[in-house]
């Protein structure tokens, strides 16, 4: 077990210390022994791919999870919290990705929500207070807003309001800038400076290695569940660095991708909008993999949603097989056709409640019918095949959906899909959550899924466009900026600016 | 709350799902009899009433038999709903149409042969049914109205459709005025099984419950149905075609919920009149739950709530309670069971104060 408490570049007592914390989900170990501090006055970045344990972790101390081994001392106390509002009461809040806020409330309502002093409510007087905190901390707001006509970005600074309000001295951020423009991304590192300036502690949690050599003071590397090692920022030399000990090893993960011959073209998609959709065109063709990148919420839902066949184009026209959408979605054939990887593999692409058999069943049952029957005979002797074809996790055919891991999970649905002999893969976020293992025998999958079929991956991994993608097309606000390959170095090197809605030759707004 | 605080289960409770709902059918009773004790009535003997109404003797154990039959008609029907997680509560609704369907069959051919005119009495309740079903499925596929409450309002405007029938165009002229319409003709009554108060109405329902369980477990049309319970979003990504599949469920419970007013009107009474309905479909609702939308195990809890009903008759004649006694106990018994599943998903811990030490394991 590497580096725990590192006393060097500790002076004063911290704020918050975590001893030896785990947490099990059945089998699963998310955190292991973790042994971490955490300092008044410094940004401490908690650095992991998906899946390595800081969600875990941050809903631990902040009172969402009970661990199962080991113990937090606040101000060197003890403390066992069994809700998010006692870990409040201690100082401790947290401000989640998805932001929990009663959007037809005002700034000043949100803020004191459940805090009201009396019976009576004076707004004026809300407001006023409201006012004044987000003066203190130079947090831009209008308190008399109401949260629905909100940017991202003020959202996220009504959230830190509600912890200061509430005189949280540890602030926890979760992938905080995933929904930020890159403008709003600098108004909130300015705005943990001030935090931090006043004694505040900050952690947030994060994969993105240039904000953590932007803003941080400290940096907890997680590595499957342990903390591999704390840094503090002088140390760490250049993103590559803080890279290789990321992944523990010297190379990041690289697959090896030949390029293959393109094949016939198998979707086409013309002036499509609608839904959040600006004129979105793009062509795929066999034997290829085509990378849709772009921060979260920019248009790739909806692209997905109507190309999978959940919704409707709007406008436009989309060509699925060379057949028009609604001619395509009236009978769709079970096999030689679309299939849809969800980013929500628990909701949508599985049933938690049954079992694996059901689960292979949901979309193939076509293939395993005679007549109004099913021979579920032959289906479980498929699914045996296919489970050991995927190195899924338990063997058992009767296992529920609910109780396979996230990599489990989603080499079932890769299993069942790709039984299917798809021409067209939509791969939505495919290795989110999934460790490195997974996400390697994924990308192998996807890269091998190429020679017989089209690929769409929609992804806001960067890294993983990159490794698997032989074009990209880049999304903002509902447009396709720009469509590349992904062997043309100059354009790669503008894509962080093409995300954020800046064409090269433009200047940065 | 009182100390404790819940968490969800991260692991399914090993005992417990077998546990958890003898105990609240056992904590249901408890309560009841507790009732019964503060109105002056010794609970055991009280139980022992209950127990001897419905087990007692050969004619006890037929009576509640009989009483099965329609229960788990309804149940069935009630439970397929569920399982797709469309919130039918109309089954009394669909029992009563399914009751004037096959009536209307008895009475407009009452010279026909018996293996004619039952087939026909059962395709007219099956027809009532379904049709009176898919009624609210329409409105909540086509308008998105809230199944709950067409379907509890469906209910009263069949019964009231009902009672219309018997006390006005039905009405057999020989009834003294009492609202009724007149016996039907020997033909038009399922038979009974010789030697025996039952008719063949139930082994008819053992052949529909395994008729279902195959239907549910074995042919792909049960798995979509399955499937789609998982809701609509579930059920297009796996395109399967989910306005169909509420539709043809709903139809389904109608014709069960149909057959089983058909069943009470031939067997049971002979004639249609409005004590045919007796709230079955209403009981049906509570033994679904009871068995956890599992076709077999429905046979069992509606045996069980018919033996309730049984049990009650003999204790309203013991020791004088009022018939709303029985409601009593089955409103109970599916509070007990809802409440139950709460402790399926979640565990109760002691909460401990904040800042308090918990040593390292």
């Amino acid at each position: 077990m590497a580096a725990a408490t590192p006393a060097t570049h500790a002076p004063a007592q911290p704020l918050v210390r975590l001893e030896g914390i785990s947490k099990h989900f059945g089998a699963v170990a998310a955190n292991a022994d973790i042994h971490l501090d955490i300092h008044p006055g410094k940004v401490l970045a908690l650095l992991g791919e998906n899946g390595a344990g800081k969600s875990t972790l941050m809903a631990i101390l902040s009172g969402r999870y009970r661990p199962d081994a080991g113990r937090i001392l606040v101000h060197g106390r003890p403390a066992d919290f069994a809700s998010s509002r006692q870990a409040i009461a201690a100082g401790i809040g947290m401000v989640y990705q998805h932001f929990m806020l009663a959007s037809r409330l005002t700034v000043a309502e949100n803020v004191l929500l459940g805090q009201e002093g009396a019976f009576l409510l004076s707004p004026r007087k809300m407001q006023a207070q409201v006012a004044a905190l987000a003066e203190e901390y130079g947090l831009a707001l209008d308190p008399a807003a109401r949260v629905a006509d909100l940017s991202m970005g003020e959202r996220q600074r009504v959230e830190i309001l509600k912890l200061l309000h509430r005189k949280s001295r540890v602030l926890i951020f979760d992938e905080p800038t995933a929904v930020l423009t890159p403008g709003e991304t600098a108004q909130l590192f300015a705005a943990f400076r001030n935090l931090t300036s006043r004694d505040r502690a900050v952690v947030f949690i994060t994969h993105k290695l240039e904000e953590v050599l932007e803003v941080a003071d400290e940096v907890a590397i997680l590595r499957r569940g342990r903390v591999v090692e704390t840094l503090p920022r002088s140390r760490v030399s250049t993103g590559r660095d803080l890279a290789c000990r990321m992944v523990g090893r010297e190379v990041l993960l690289t697959v090896d991708k030949a390029p293959l011959a393109p094949g016939e073209e198998v979707l086409r998609v013309e002036n499509l909008s609608g839904e959040g959709l600006d004129d979105v065109s793009l062509d795929l063709r066999q034997g290829e993999i085509l990378a849709v990148v772009g921060v979260a919420g920019n248009g790739q839902k909806p692209l997905v949603e109507v190309l999978a066949g959940l919704a409707p184009p709007r406008e436009g026209e989309v060509l699925l097989l060379g057949h028009p959408w609604s001619e395509f979605y009236t009978r769709p054939s079970w096999r030689g056709s679309l299939c849809y990887i969800p980013e929500d593999r628990l909701g949508l692409a599985t049933m938690p409640g049954m079992d694996v058999v059901d689960n292979v069943l949901l979309t193939t049952r076509r293939g395993f019918s005679r007549g109004p029957l099913l021979d579920l005979g032959r289906a479980k002797t498929v699914v045996r095949d296919l489970v050991e074809e995927f190195n899924v996790h338990p063997r058992d055919p009767n296992a529920l959906a609910w109780q396979l891991s996230g990599g489990n999970l989603q080499k079932l649905v890769l299993a069942r899909e790709f039984y299917r002999d798809p021409r067209i893969i939509l791969a939505e976020q495919p290795t989110q959550g999934l460790d490195v293992a997974a996400t390697e025998e994924v990308w192998e999958r996807l890269l091998l899924a190429r020679r017989t079929a089209g690929v769409l991956l929609v992804t806001g991994d960067l890294n993983e466009a990159l490794q698997l993608a032989d074009r990209v097309a880049v999304m903002f606000r509902g447009r396709i900026m720009d469509t590349f390959p992904a062997a043309d170095r100059e354009k790669v090197a503008g894509i962080g600016p093409l995300m954020a809605g800046v064409r090269p030759g433009e200047s940065g707004a | 709350m009182f100390g404790l605080t819940a968490h969800k289960r991260t692991e399914p409770p090993g005992w417990g799902s077998v546990c958890i709902f003898p105990a609240a059918l056992t904590l249901a009773l408890g309560l009841g009899l507790g009732l019964m004790a503060a109105t002056g009535r010794p609970p055991a003997a009280v139980l022992g009433s209950i127990l001897s109404g419905a087990f007692g003797s050969w004619r006890a154990l037929e009576e509640t038999l009989l009483k099965t039959a329609p229960i788990f008609l309804c149940s069935l029907g009630v439970a397929a709903t569920f399982r797709i997680k469309v919130w039918n509560i109309g089954a009394e609704g669909q029992y009563a149409l399914g009751a004037v369907g096959g009536a209307a069959a008895a009475l407009a051919f009452p010279g026909l042969p018996a293996p004619v005119l039952l087939p026909l009495m059962f395709a007219g309740a099956a027809l009532a049914g379904a049709l009176w079903a898919a009624i609210p499925a329409l409105l909540r596929l086509r308008l998105a109205v809230n199944e709950i409450i067409t379907t509890l309002m469906l209910n009263y405007l069949g019964i009231l459709f009902l009672d219309w029938l018997v006390y006005g165009p039905w009405k057999d002229p020989a009834s003294h005025g009492f609202p009724m319409t007149a016996l039907f003709a020997p033909g038009a009554v399922i038979p009974r099984i010789p030697g025996t108060r039952l008719h063949w109405g139930l082994p008819l329902c053992a052949a529909l419950a395994l008729g279902l369980w195959f239907f549910l477990s074995r042919t792909r049309l049960g798995f979509e149905l399955k499937a789609s319970g998982e809701g609509r979003r579930t059920a297009t990504y796996a395109r399967m075609p989910y306005d169909a599949l509420v539709l043809l469920v709903m139809g389904l419970c109608g014709a069960l919920a149909g057959w089983a007013g058909l069943i009470e009107t031939s067997a049971g009474l002979g004639r249609l009149q409005p004590t045919v309905m007796a709230g079955y479909g209403f009981t049906a609702i509570v033994v679904a739950w009871l068995a956890r939308l599992r076709p077999l195990a429905i046979a069992l809890a509606a045996f069980l709530l018919a033996a309730l009903r049984v049990g009650v008759e003999n204790l309203m004649l013991d020791f004088s309670v009022p018939a709303a006694f029985g409601r009593i106990l089955e409103g109970l018994i599916l509070l007990c069971v809802l409440a139950g599943q709460f402790f399926a998903t979640f565990s109760l811990r002691r909460a401990k104060a904040p800042g308090t030490a918990r040593e390292a394991a």
